[in-house]
């Protein structure tokens, strides 16, 4: 993470803030996440109001009531830009009119400049200023598309949507990850007994609902310890190896794909990851990520079972070297000893950094999860 | 505090550099006796005596000339140039002597002068007597020009100016002689460079100097009223320019109105709508807005004359204009 944008505050200057208390939302290229406060005291200046910043800025100062605090001081990069206070009371304006779109937005720049910190495309918005410019407000607080004609939005009509910070993120890694030269190995498992156990545990222990998700966190982080040239990262001076399974769960949370971090999965027993997933799909679909929970990953799975998917392929999550993509449990009609065995059968595929990993390092990993996965109790 | 007029404040600041420093002498046309064309030297032929208080020919370019060269043998002469119209007939000594000297010399010389002059329309005194020529001499390097709006301004940058070692251009506006306000009791040197913020505000800056600071006053009062929230900063200093506060305040304000008496076109005000879309671009959220005399020379009538300087209306339609609220 280099830098964030501050959404808005939830405290004011001046008033008393306790150690932990959420005081800002920031949005980061991984997450909108509340900040608690690392002090008690009172909130006496806020350095930065709003937009990006870089890590180690300083963005406020929280201290003893009375004490007066020089703003520019202690920033840590005194390269820093100068900071700057967006107007907060802009009044309403009077006229408003629709930009002219020959081609050209009219924009302030001081409004382009709020977009392009923003992600947000200005010919998605609405200029209120004079002939239609598009003012910093706009950018703020864009007019909510019920302000344009009432008529229902004609079929067919192309609605654009700016990019959030997420969805730019997700582009860009992806777009990164699609240059790494990659390979895939798929693999189907026998999935009873892991059914079995998934069911069993439920019925022990009904208050930790446990899934196949949880029992292939398991199965992943147990086979990483023992394929340790899979827990990999290749960087382009060296290549790094993970002392820890931090397995990812990739989640479609509402605002966009996120990958929360089960960390030290390798460590956690099954009940122990179920809980940890659920606390973490859970802050994922409410937007309540932090990043620390996206942060360390060395593995990902991406699970699509749930919606039929029988098999696919993942794009690496980088800079992790391998994601494994999991479909659906189907029964099908399997060979066994000479006779026709209706099987639950779930079908893996594996995508692999190669320049991190061999093929056959892929395949004696990917051969270990299909043997976990079928004899569960040798991943317990 | 003691209250002294604009008028008052000017002599003070004169007065005391005479009483303390023998190098520090004024000359003028009629400055003597009739206390110069505005009353600004009343009483100090009295004190100070003919020696101190000189009345020239009336011929601005001796009078500069004649003043250049005391300075370059070291005094401290305040030449007061009766309207600031006649600075053009010193140009030639203001401009190719004065500001030159100390540069084409090496550094062997230095001419400490200040020409005290003032301008300004408001009484109907026509086309050759109530110009705003200010952005005549901010344009030559070697000269500091000064231009200040309140009585506590004026006798502090004064002091400055009288004891800087470069030619200063002192400009004083007519119409702010009456105006009074309060002074420090002990003259407190101003730094020449320094803007002044006169009113904090958080939707727009007004820059503006001279009459226009006061009219920016009274146009932020009204706009305070509709809501929107003015800053007024006085450059005071033209040249040279207190960039960095200016632009601090633009980046706050995201909004900015450049206010003059003199003629818009080619002004002090377009330097610093330059300096601002420059250095504040990206902080700017509406064109800059400038106000300033019509491209005119100044009508005689009074009624043509109110028609073509800005008023506080003028600054406050600007002010409007800039947060999308005007015509």
């Amino acid at each position: 993470m280099e830098s964030g944008t501050i959404v808005r505050w939830l405290k004011s200057e001046g008033e008393p803030v306790a150690k932990g208390e959420p005081l800002y939302e920031l949005d980061t290229d991984k997450v909108t996440q509340e900040v608690e406060a690392e002090a008690s005291g009172v909130l006496l200046k806020i350095a930065v109001a709003e937009g990006e910043v870089e890590v180690g800025r300083t963005i406020a100062f929280i201290g003893k009531e009375g004490e007066t605090v020089a703003v520019e001081a202690p920033a840590p990069q005194p390269k820093g830009p100068d900071t700057e206070t967006v107007s907060d009371t802009v009044p309403e304006p009077k006229r408003v009119s629709e930009p002219t779109t020959n081609g050209r937005i009219k924009a302030s720049p001081l409004a382009r400049r709020l977009a392009r910190e923003r992600g947000i495309d200005l010919a998605s918005l609405r200029g209120s200023g004079p002939e239609g410019r598009i003012v910093a407000q706009d950018v703020e607080s864009p007019a909510p598309a019920a302000a344009r004609p009432a008529s229902p939005v004609a079929s067919g009509e192309v609605q654009s949507q700016p990019l959030s910070n997420i969805r730019r993120t997700i582009a860009r890694r992806l777009t990164e990850a699609w240059t790494v030269p990659a390979f895939m190995l798929t693999v189907s498992a026998d999935m009873t007994r892991a059914n079995e156990l998934v069911a069993r545990r439920r019925e022990l222990e009904p208050d930790v609902r446990v899934t196949v998700t949880d029992l292939l966190t398991r199965v992943c982080a147990q086979a990483l310890v023992r394929h340790p040239g899979m827990n990999v990262q290749y960087t382009e001076d060296a290549l790094l190896s993970f002392p820890n399974a931090n397995v990812g769960i990739a989640v479609a949370a509402p605002q966009g794909l996120v990958v929360p971090v089960v960390h030290n999965a390798e460590q956690l027993s099954l009940s122990q990851i179920a809980q940890a997933r659920g606390d973490l799909v859970g802050r994922a679909r409410d937007a309540k990520l932090r990043a620390e929970d996206l942060e360390g990953g060395t593995f990902t799975i991406s699970n699509l079972g749930m919606f039929e998917v029988d098999q696919f392929v993942a794009v690496l999550n980088r800079p992790q070297a391998s994601i494994l993509a999991v479909g659906a449990t189907r029964d099908q009609v399997v060979p066994v000893d000479g006779d026709l065995h209706v099987l639950p059968m779930m079908t893996m595929t594996l995508t692999c950094d190669h320049r991190a990993v061999d093929g056959a390092t892929g395949a004696e990993f990917l051969k270990t999860i299909k043997t976990f996965l079928e004899d569960p109790g040798l991943a317990l | 505090m003691p209250e002294l007029s604009y008028r008052e404040a000017v002599r003070d600041a004169l007065a005391t550099a005479m009483r303390q420093d023998d190098g520090v002498f004024i000359m003028g046309e009629d400055i003597a006796e009739m206390g110069g064309s505005m009353g600004v030297t009343s009483g100090m032929l009295e004190e100070f005596g003919r020696e101190r208080v000189r009345n020239t020919p009336i011929s601005e370019m001796a009078l500069a000339g004649a003043a250049i060269g005391a300075a370059l043998q070291g005094m401290r002469p305040v030449a007061e140039i009766m309207y600031e119209d006649f600075m053009t007939l010193a140009a030639e000594q203001v401009v190719n002597q004065a500001a030159k000297l100390r540069y084409m010399s090496g550094g062997q010389l230095t001419v400490p002068v200040v020409f005290r002059t003032q301008g300004g329309a408001g009484w109907s005194p026509g086309a050759q007597h109530a110009q705003q020529l200010e952005a005549w001499f901010v344009h030559i390097p070697g000269l500091k020009v000064v231009f200040a709006s309140t009585p506590e301004d004026v006798r502090g940058l004064l002091w400055s100016a009288i004891y800087d070692d470069n030619p200063v251009v002192f400009f004083e506006h007519r119409t702010l002689y009456g105006i009074k306000g309060d002074v420090p009791e002990k003259i407190e040197p101003i730094p020449i460079g320094k803007a002044r913020v006169h009113r904090r505000g958080e939707d727009v800056t007004v820059i503006a100097t001279g009459r226009l600071v006061h009219e920016s006053l009274a146009a932020a009062e009204e706009a305070e009223k509709q809501g929107v929230s003015v800053e007024v900063v006085d450059p005071r200093t033209l040249q040279p320019l207190d960039e960095e506060t200016l632009v601090a305040s633009v980046k706050k304000t995201n909004r900015a109105v450049v206010a003059h008496e003199a003629v818009t076109r080619m002004g002090f005000g377009a330097e610093v709508a330059s300096v601002l879309q420059y250095q504040a671009f990206d902080w700017l959220d509406a064109p800059i807005e400038r106000v300033g005399a019509k491209f005119s020379p100044l009508p005689f009538a009074p009624v043509m004359e109110q028609f073509v300087v800005p008023h506080m209306e003028d600054v406050l339609e600007a002010i409007m204009r800039t947060v999308g609220r005007g015509n």
